[in-house]
């Protein structure tokens, strides 16, 4: 189990003994809702997961290196952008998906607009949630705000590259 | 999510929510056969091996991550915080609302309806773009159960630094354009209005005001 994991646990607990100090009620109620949510997602991510890993089968060898590889600059950043919107689906098909375009040879700054692209841009959320929730026009006011941010991630991360040594380029 | 204004129309969230789960489900079928006519069953059993060993790893975080969201949605009432994010708040407003987006937990189904909730209580449309934008790129609860987990520490702490000032822009752009939205735009608000409503006519009572 990783330090992260761990954290995230003290940080849970620590705010489940919260509740229990506002009385049991609340703290039975935390538990009731995570217990609903965990019946909502599990069921969407235990399809989700095997789909990330046979898309990864899927693309071919030298894809991402090619295209979206450390040194196809601002070109690759764009085409990552864009590629991100389109991504379908959650966290839980959108890290796997990214993982196995690094471990292909994808540059991590490619990668950085990748991911900016799809929490920006994405295409999926964007229809399924927002359109029903808050309207056409919302989403107007913030595509138009928002929608060359992922390029700009892309190039802050080109920048902010050489300080992390612990990034490995293929 | 029983709470929030989309909350009434329960027959159409269940639908959405089934369809959602079949329609990844088709995906994945239609991606397996796929692997399994181009590449072999082989790679069928390494796709799915990638996956156990995947689950492994993510399972602890979700597990974690679901508790520590239904907590927060018991301690935080999401309304106290849109005093602070006013059409008047300046940059301060637009600060409030990414720091709120990323401690905001959950997926789409929390908060959207949190971005009407905050929208009535008095944000404007800059506070609530960053509130947006900030949830869905540098969600903590996301960082920690996803990326962290699966991209590691190095690769997560260089995408969110590079994310960090994103929603501040986004927001200051917003309040630039001149696109006005309001929460009566919003379909999620429809037949919903928590608040100072006066009260509807019952059938054949009062007049249409």
């Amino acid at each position: 189990m990783s330090l992260g994991v761990v954290a995230l646990w003290v940080v849970a607990l620590v705010a489940l003994g919260l509740c229990f100090r506002h009385g049991g009620g609340k703290a039975r109620r935390a538990g009731q809702d995570a217990g609903q949510a965990l019946a909502k997602v599990l069921p969407v991510l235990l399809m989700a997961l095997p789909m990330a890993a046979f898309v990864a089968e899927l693309i071919p060898a030298g894809w991402a290196e090619r295209w979206l590889g450390p040194d196809s600059g601002l070109a690759g950043i764009g085409l990552a952008s864009l590629a991100g919107g389109l991504m379908p689906g959650g966290p839980f098909v959108a890290f796997p998906l990214v993982l196995g375009f690094l471990k292909a040879g994808a540059g991590p700054s490619q990668m950085v607009a990748l991911i900016s692209g799809w929490a920006i841009l994405g295409l999926h959320r964007t229809l399924a949630w927002e359109l029903p929730i808050l309207g056409g026009r919302f989403i107007l006011l913030r595509l138009t705000a928002s929608f060359a941010l992922p390029l700009l991630a892309g190039l802050l991360a080109e920048l902010l590259l050489p300080l992390f040594p612990g990034i490995p380029l293929r | 999510m029983p709470a929030g204004p989309g909350g009434r129309s329960l027959p159409p969230r269940m639908l959405r929510r089934n369809a959602t789960f079949l329609v990844i489900a088709a995906l994945t079928l239609s991606a397996a056969t796929a692997v399994w006519q181009l590449r072999g069953q082989a790679a069928v059993v390494h796709a799915l091996l990638a996956t156990w060993d995947l689950l492994v790893v993510v399972l602890p975080s979700i597990l974690a991550g679901l508790l520590l969201s239904a907590a927060l949605r018991q301690l935080v009432p999401p309304g106290a915080l849109a005093r602070w994010m006013g059409a008047e708040s300046g940059l301060r407003g637009l600060l409030v609302a990414t720091a709120a987006g990323m401690v905001m937990p959950g997926g789409p189904m929390a908060a959207f309806p949190v971005v009407l909730v905050l929208a009535q209580a008095g944000a404007d449309r800059g506070a609530l773009i960053a509130f947006v934008l900030a949830w869905s790129l540098n969600g903590f609860q996301r960082i920690l159960v996803w990326e962290l987990p699966i991209l590691g520490p190095d690769f997560a702490l260089l995408r969110l630094l590079c994310g960090l000032v994103l929603p501040l822009l986004a927001g200051q752009a917003a309040r630039w354009l001149p696109i006005r939205w309001t929460p009566a735009d919003a379909p999620g608000l429809q037949g919903t209005r928590p608040g100072p409503t006066p009260p509807e006519p019952g059938p054949g009572g009062g007049m249409p005001r």
